[in-house]
């Protein structure tokens, strides 16, 4: 009798001593961890994404040589007149630039899974609003050409966006309304669209 | 616990001080209130010690407003009797347009006088700056969309809280494991605690920061964002405030039901004062009229 006592004892010890270390590593862990389930097909599609994505650096790394320098402590007219010559110069780098490029069908695929996995519940139900009353108007969605300066920028979700597939620091994701955009950083210029990304 | 703070001094001075003219009332014009505040007697609740760290903070400030401007000529006076050495900026340093000319309306202007006495701007993004203000000069953020910088015994970080991707937390990671500043302090536009209506508590930034602030003992954390004055209670041992009323303001926006409001202020734009000596932080929140709307201090354990 002592013994079996002795064994609930342990065992309840046990339980909470494990459920205490899985609380700790999801505290601690959350914001680094690696999305849940990434099929084969998923892999081969991010890795198609990121090559892409390293083409459209070689090339914008190319343009931006010939392109006047941008100093750490430049005046707004230097700041103004880098970011006209950079968007210039990548628009014409890119004149056949189409909706789709980087966003092929099994990366979109992936994305719309990801995204549907990230704003379901209850909790993220602030999180589509968020981004829906995100004042965006003047936008015009097309490739190549700049997201309007006079509009707001949506905050990208911390928490997706340790699920997406990694951008390096010229690239960025940006939603407006239920559409993802794949956005060069320093221009601003649309480099490929999602319509509808968002469920 | 890991603090206390001793704030029931402060609440008492912030009750005698605080009693509100007519003519700071928000129906009049600016230029009104202006000449109101010119006459306004300056209190300071800092005690300006020699040698301790003075600086200010702003949030949301590019309107380029005559309230703002308002705002800017409030803290020069205040720069008079507590001489801050550099300001912090909570983001949306520029809403509209970022030609030259705003750069000047929304921050060269407003802040003139400031700059002319060699005070330091050190900026954070909002959600209405473009990602090439981190080059402006006078922002001073090196380039950089996230970055570092000590003040005597605080390190200072500015985050972008409007893209916190995983290269951002890793770098606030490795920087906080090796940090041997005694005081914390985060600085970025999107509130991980709010009480205010229109935009309030960001939920999924504090999902992924507040653990890493909680693990390397972050002391301070301060945003902007809702247009609005707000201390939010110590949530789990950290001090967060609200500033995000430099150049905008939503007036009667702060819900007073929240539970989490130490003090609030929704009636005008404000700025604030911070001085740290040792292991105590001193802030004063100031409205663009020249009320004392709140002070403190906050004591590091």
């Amino acid at each position: 009798m002592k013994k079996r006592y002795i064994f609930i004892w342990l065992l309840v010890c046990l339980l909470i001593l494990a459920s205490g270390v899985a609380v700790g590593q999801k505290t601690q862990n959350a914001a680094l961890s690696e999305p849940v389930v990434v099929s084969p097909a998923d892999k081969a599609a991010i890795d198609a994404f990121e090559k892409q994505v390293k083409d459209y650096i070689e090339l914008r790394n190319k343009v931006r040589a010939n392109v006047p320098k941008l100093s750490k402590d430049s005046t707004p007219e230097q700041i103004q007149a880098y970011r006209t010559a950079l968007e210039l110069s990548l628009r014409n780098a890119r004149p056949n630039a189409k909706r789709g490029e980087f966003f092929l069908p099994a990366t979109a695929d992936f994305i719309r899974r990801t995204l549907k996995t990230e704003f379901q519940g209850k909790d993220r139900k602030e999180l589509r609003e968020q981004i829906f009353e995100t004042e965006t108007q003047g936008v015009v969605l097309r490739v190549n050409y700049p997201y309007a300066q006079t509009a707001e920028l949506s905050e990208m979700p911390a928490t997706l966006l340790t699920k997406l597939p990694q951008l390096p620091k010229e690239l960025r994701y940006r939603f407006v309304g239920r559409n993802m955009l794949l956005v060069d950083r320093e221009s601003d210029v649309i480099i490929d669209i999602m319509p509808d990304a968002l469920p | 616990m890991r603090r206390t703070h001793h704030f029931l001094f402060a609440f008492l001075l912030s009750a005698i001080l605080f009693t509100p003219a007519p003519a700071q009332k928000l129906n009049g014009n600016a230029t009104a209130a202006a000449k109101s505040a010119a006459n306004a007697p300056l209190k300071l609740t800092l005690p300006v010690k020699e040698g301790s760290v003075k600086f200010a903070v702003i949030g949301d400030t590019g309107s380029g407003s005559e309230k703002q401007r308002n705002v800017g000529d409030m803290m020069v006076k205040y720069h008079a009797l507590f001489p801050f050495e550099f300001v912090l900026m909570m983001g949306d340093n520029m809403y509209g347009g970022e030609a030259p000319q705003d750069f000047e309306k929304k921050f060269a202007e407003p802040y003139k006088a400031l700059l002319d006495q060699k005070v330091k701007f050190y900026a954070t993004l909002g959600n209405h700056d473009q990602a090439l203000q981190t080059n402006y000069e006078n922002f001073n953020m090196n380039g950089k969309e996230y970055y570092r910088f000590t003040k005597g015994k605080i390190a200072f970080y500015s985050l972008n809280s409007n893209y916190m991707d995983k290269k951002q937390v890793q770098w606030l990671e490795d920087q906080l494991g090796r940090e041997t500043a005694e005081w914390k302090v985060m600085f970025f536009h999107h509130p991980p605690y709010s009480s205010a209506k229109k935009h309030g508590s960001d939920g999924q930034l504090r999902e992924v920061v507040e653990p890493i602030f909680l693990k390397y003992g972050v002391d301070v954390v301060l945003s902007g964002h809702d247009h609005v004055y707000e201390r939010i209670k110590p949530q789990k041992g950290i001090y967060y405030f609200v500033s995000g009323a430099g150049g905008q303001l939503r007036t009667g926006d702060v819900d007073k039901e929240s539970g989490i409001t130490e003090k609030s202020y929704d009636r005008d734009m404000h700025f604030m004062l911070f001085e740290v000596v040792g292991d105590e932080m001193y802030f004063q929140a100031i409205s663009r009229t020249g009320e004392t709307i709140d002070s403190g201090v906050i004591k590091r354990k």
